[in-house]
Protein backbone atom coordinates (compact mmCIF):
# COMPACT_ATOMS: atom_id res chain seq x y z
CA UNK A 1 0.00 0.00 0.00
CA UNK A 2 1.42 3.42 -0.90
CA UNK A 3 1.72 5.92 1.91
CA UNK A 4 -1.26 8.21 2.17
CA UNK A 5 -3.62 5.71 0.48
CA UNK A 6 -6.25 6.64 3.02
CA UNK A 7 -6.24 10.27 1.88
CA UNK A 8 -7.39 9.39 -1.63
CA UNK A 9 -10.98 8.47 -0.91
CA UNK A 10 -13.46 9.90 1.54
CA UNK A 11 -14.57 6.51 2.91
CA UNK A 12 -10.96 5.42 3.42
CA UNK A 13 -10.34 8.66 5.30
CA UNK A 14 -13.44 8.19 7.47
CA UNK A 15 -12.34 4.62 8.23
CA UNK A 16 -9.03 5.98 9.52
CA UNK A 17 -10.85 8.64 11.56
CA UNK A 18 -12.89 5.83 13.12
CA UNK A 19 -9.70 4.00 14.12
CA UNK A 20 -8.17 7.26 15.36
CA UNK A 21 -11.10 8.05 17.73
CA UNK A 22 -9.43 5.59 20.15
CA UNK A 23 -6.57 8.00 20.86
CA UNK A 24 -8.46 11.09 22.17
CA UNK A 25 -10.96 8.87 24.01
CA UNK A 26 -8.15 6.95 25.72
CA UNK A 27 -6.54 10.25 26.78
CA UNK A 28 -9.85 11.55 28.12
CA UNK A 29 -10.39 8.40 30.20
CA UNK A 30 -6.85 8.56 31.60
CA UNK A 31 -7.43 12.19 32.55
CA UNK A 32 -10.71 11.14 34.19
CA UNK A 33 -8.82 8.47 36.15
CA UNK A 34 -6.49 11.23 37.40
CA UNK A 35 -9.55 13.09 38.71
CA UNK A 36 -10.76 9.95 40.51
CA UNK A 37 -7.31 9.56 42.07
CA UNK A 38 -7.28 13.20 43.21
CA UNK A 39 -10.17 12.40 45.55
CA UNK A 40 -7.62 10.64 47.77
CA UNK A 41 -5.85 14.00 48.37
CA UNK A 42 -8.46 15.13 50.88
CA UNK A 43 -10.85 18.11 50.67
CA UNK A 44 -8.07 20.69 50.31
CA UNK A 45 -6.03 18.75 47.80
CA UNK A 46 -8.96 17.96 45.53
CA UNK A 47 -9.58 19.95 42.37
CA UNK A 48 -11.95 18.91 39.59
CA UNK A 49 -10.79 19.38 36.01
CA UNK A 50 -12.10 22.71 34.87
CA UNK A 51 -9.50 24.61 32.87
CA UNK A 52 -10.53 26.13 29.52
CA UNK A 53 -8.05 23.77 27.85
CA UNK A 54 -9.81 20.77 29.40
CA UNK A 55 -13.21 22.01 28.20
CA UNK A 56 -11.87 22.53 24.65
CA UNK A 57 -10.29 19.08 24.77
CA UNK A 58 -13.61 17.61 25.95
CA UNK A 59 -15.49 19.31 23.11
CA UNK A 60 -13.08 17.74 20.60
CA UNK A 61 -13.39 14.38 22.41
CA UNK A 62 -17.19 14.60 22.34
CA UNK A 63 -17.06 14.83 18.55
CA UNK A 64 -14.85 11.74 18.33
CA UNK A 65 -16.93 9.93 20.97
CA UNK A 66 -20.17 10.54 19.04
CA UNK A 67 -18.51 9.40 15.82
CA UNK A 68 -17.33 6.21 17.52
CA UNK A 69 -20.80 5.61 19.01
CA UNK A 70 -22.69 6.05 15.73
CA UNK A 71 -20.29 3.97 13.61
CA UNK A 72 -19.87 1.26 16.23
CA UNK A 73 -23.56 0.83 17.05
CA UNK A 74 -24.48 0.71 13.34
CA UNK A 75 -21.77 -1.86 12.64
CA UNK A 76 -22.62 -3.87 15.73
CA UNK A 77 -26.26 -3.97 14.63
CA UNK A 78 -25.27 -5.25 11.21
CA UNK A 79 -23.02 -8.04 12.50
CA UNK A 80 -25.45 -9.11 15.23
CA UNK A 81 -27.84 -11.72 13.89
CA UNK A 82 -31.00 -12.64 15.75
CA UNK A 83 -33.30 -15.00 13.87
CA UNK A 84 -36.46 -13.30 12.64
CA UNK A 85 -35.39 -9.81 13.72
CA UNK A 86 -34.42 -7.42 10.91
CA UNK A 87 -31.01 -5.77 11.43
CA UNK A 88 -32.68 -2.35 11.24
CA UNK A 89 -34.63 -3.17 14.42
CA UNK A 90 -31.43 -4.31 16.17
CA UNK A 91 -29.63 -1.10 15.20
CA UNK A 92 -32.58 1.03 16.34
CA UNK A 93 -32.83 -0.80 19.68
CA UNK A 94 -29.12 -0.19 20.27
CA UNK A 95 -29.56 3.52 19.61
CA UNK A 96 -32.50 3.44 22.04
CA UNK A 97 -30.27 1.72 24.63
CA UNK A 98 -27.62 4.41 24.08
CA UNK A 99 -30.24 7.13 24.66
CA UNK A 100 -31.64 5.52 27.82
CA UNK A 101 -28.15 4.87 29.26
CA UNK A 102 -27.13 8.48 28.56
CA UNK A 103 -30.22 9.87 30.31
CA UNK A 104 -29.68 7.61 33.34
CA UNK A 105 -25.95 8.45 33.64
CA UNK A 106 -26.62 12.19 33.21
CA UNK A 107 -29.36 12.03 35.87
CA UNK A 108 -26.98 10.36 38.34
CA UNK A 109 -24.05 12.70 37.60
CA UNK A 110 -26.24 15.79 37.93
CA UNK A 111 -28.57 14.46 40.63
CA UNK A 112 -25.77 13.74 43.09
CA UNK A 113 -24.08 17.09 42.42
CA UNK A 114 -24.68 20.32 44.27
CA UNK B 1 -5.58 -36.70 17.45
CA UNK B 2 -7.12 -35.67 20.77
CA UNK B 3 -3.90 -33.91 21.62
CA UNK B 4 -4.04 -31.88 18.42
CA UNK B 5 -7.61 -30.72 18.93
CA UNK B 6 -6.74 -29.63 22.48
CA UNK B 7 -3.93 -27.52 21.05
CA UNK B 8 -6.23 -26.06 18.45
CA UNK B 9 -8.85 -25.10 21.03
CA UNK B 10 -6.50 -23.21 23.29
CA UNK B 11 -5.70 -20.30 20.94
CA UNK B 12 -9.33 -20.25 19.87
CA UNK B 13 -10.39 -19.71 23.48
CA UNK B 14 -7.78 -16.98 23.99
CA UNK B 15 -8.98 -15.39 20.77
CA UNK B 16 -12.54 -15.42 22.06
CA UNK B 17 -11.52 -13.73 25.31
CA UNK B 18 -9.70 -10.95 23.43
CA UNK B 19 -12.62 -10.50 21.04
CA UNK B 20 -15.01 -10.32 23.98
CA UNK B 21 -12.84 -7.62 25.59
CA UNK B 22 -12.57 -5.79 22.25
CA UNK B 23 -16.31 -5.93 21.59
CA UNK B 24 -17.25 -5.17 25.19
CA UNK B 25 -14.92 -2.19 25.24
CA UNK B 26 -16.47 -0.96 22.01
CA UNK B 27 -20.00 -1.23 23.40
CA UNK B 28 -19.13 0.40 26.73
CA UNK B 29 -17.33 3.33 25.12
CA UNK B 30 -20.10 3.77 22.52
CA UNK B 31 -22.97 3.74 24.99
CA UNK B 32 -21.45 5.43 28.06
CA UNK B 33 -18.59 7.67 27.02
CA UNK B 34 -20.34 10.57 25.22
CA UNK B 35 -22.55 11.43 28.20
CA UNK B 36 -19.57 11.44 30.59
CA UNK B 37 -17.56 13.69 28.26
CA UNK B 38 -20.54 16.02 27.81
CA UNK B 39 -21.59 16.28 31.47
CA UNK B 40 -18.21 16.05 33.25
CA UNK B 41 -16.01 17.57 30.57
CA UNK B 42 -18.21 20.42 29.32
CA UNK B 43 -21.43 21.14 31.25
CA UNK B 44 -19.89 20.68 34.73
CA UNK B 45 -16.76 22.84 34.22
CA UNK B 46 -18.86 25.55 32.53
CA UNK B 47 -21.27 25.57 35.48
CA UNK B 48 -24.32 24.83 33.34
CA UNK B 49 -25.50 22.12 35.73
CA UNK B 50 -24.30 20.86 39.12
CA UNK B 51 -22.16 17.74 38.62
CA UNK B 52 -21.10 15.23 41.23
CA UNK B 53 -17.33 15.52 40.63
CA UNK B 54 -17.18 19.34 41.01
CA UNK B 55 -16.96 19.16 44.82
CA UNK B 56 -14.89 16.91 47.04
CA UNK B 57 -17.71 15.87 49.41
CA UNK B 58 -20.20 14.82 46.72
CA UNK B 59 -17.48 13.10 44.68
CA UNK B 60 -16.06 11.07 47.60
CA UNK B 61 -19.55 10.04 48.68
CA UNK B 62 -20.33 8.38 45.34
CA UNK B 63 -16.77 7.03 44.94
CA UNK B 64 -17.08 5.13 48.22
CA UNK B 65 -19.98 3.12 46.82
CA UNK B 66 -18.78 -0.34 45.69
CA UNK B 67 -21.24 -0.38 42.78
CA UNK B 68 -19.81 2.94 41.55
CA UNK B 69 -16.30 1.49 41.81
CA UNK B 70 -17.35 -1.52 39.75
CA UNK B 71 -19.03 0.74 37.20
CA UNK B 72 -15.95 2.97 36.92
CA UNK B 73 -13.72 -0.08 36.46
CA UNK B 74 -15.85 -1.20 33.52
CA UNK B 75 -16.15 2.35 32.15
CA UNK B 76 -12.43 3.14 32.31
CA UNK B 77 -10.63 -0.19 31.81
CA UNK B 78 -12.73 -2.12 29.28
CA UNK B 79 -12.52 0.50 26.47
CA UNK B 80 -8.72 0.25 26.55
CA UNK B 81 -8.90 -3.29 25.16
CA UNK B 82 -10.89 -1.82 22.27
CA UNK B 83 -8.61 1.19 21.87
CA UNK B 84 -5.43 -0.95 21.97
CA UNK B 85 -6.66 -3.02 19.05
CA UNK B 86 -7.77 -0.02 17.03
CA UNK B 87 -4.59 1.96 17.57
CA UNK B 88 -2.40 -1.01 16.67
CA UNK B 89 -4.34 -1.42 13.42
CA UNK B 90 -4.21 2.32 12.80
CA UNK B 91 -0.42 1.98 12.77
CA UNK B 92 -0.63 -1.10 10.53
CA UNK B 93 -2.87 0.83 8.13
CA UNK B 94 -0.52 3.80 8.19
CA UNK B 95 2.21 1.46 6.94
CA UNK B 96 4.12 0.78 10.16
CA UNK B 97 5.03 -2.91 9.81
CA UNK B 98 6.42 -3.11 13.37
CA UNK B 99 2.82 -2.84 14.62
CA UNK B 100 2.22 -6.41 13.39
CA UNK B 101 4.94 -7.96 15.54
CA UNK B 102 4.44 -9.90 18.74
CA UNK B 103 6.30 -7.16 20.63
CA UNK B 104 3.77 -4.58 19.46
CA UNK B 105 0.91 -6.86 20.52
CA UNK B 106 2.45 -7.29 23.95
CA UNK B 107 2.89 -3.50 24.29
CA UNK B 108 -0.63 -2.58 23.15
CA UNK B 109 -2.67 -5.32 24.85
CA UNK B 110 -0.30 -5.35 27.80
CA UNK B 111 -0.93 -1.61 28.04
CA UNK B 112 -4.66 -2.29 28.35
CA UNK B 113 -3.96 -4.82 31.10
CA UNK B 114 -1.71 -2.27 32.84
CA UNK B 115 -4.43 0.41 32.68
CA UNK B 116 -6.85 -2.13 34.20
CA UNK B 117 -4.39 -2.78 37.05
CA UNK B 118 -3.85 0.93 37.71
CA UNK B 119 -7.61 1.57 37.62
CA UNK B 120 -8.25 -1.19 40.17
CA UNK B 121 -5.48 0.22 42.37
CA UNK B 122 -6.85 3.79 42.16
CA UNK B 123 -10.41 2.67 42.90
CA UNK B 124 -9.31 0.61 45.91
CA UNK B 125 -7.06 3.32 47.38
CA UNK B 126 -9.43 6.25 46.76
CA UNK B 127 -12.50 6.84 48.94
CA UNK B 128 -12.60 3.60 51.00
CA UNK B 129 -15.81 1.62 50.76
CA UNK B 130 -18.10 2.82 53.51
Amino acid sequence: MPRGWWLRRRDYFLYMVREFTALPLALWLLWFLVEVQRASNGPKGYAAHGSPAFVVFSVICLGFALYHSVTFLMLFGVVTHIKGVPSRVIVLSQFALWLVASVVVAAVLIGFGR
Amino acid sequence: MRDRSAHAQKPAFAHMVWWFLFGGGGVVSAILLPVHVLVQGILGPLGVVPVVDRHYDTWVRVLSNPLVKLYLLVLIALPFFHFAHRLRYLLVDLGVPVARTLTAQVIFYGGAVAVTGVTIWVLLTTAPIG
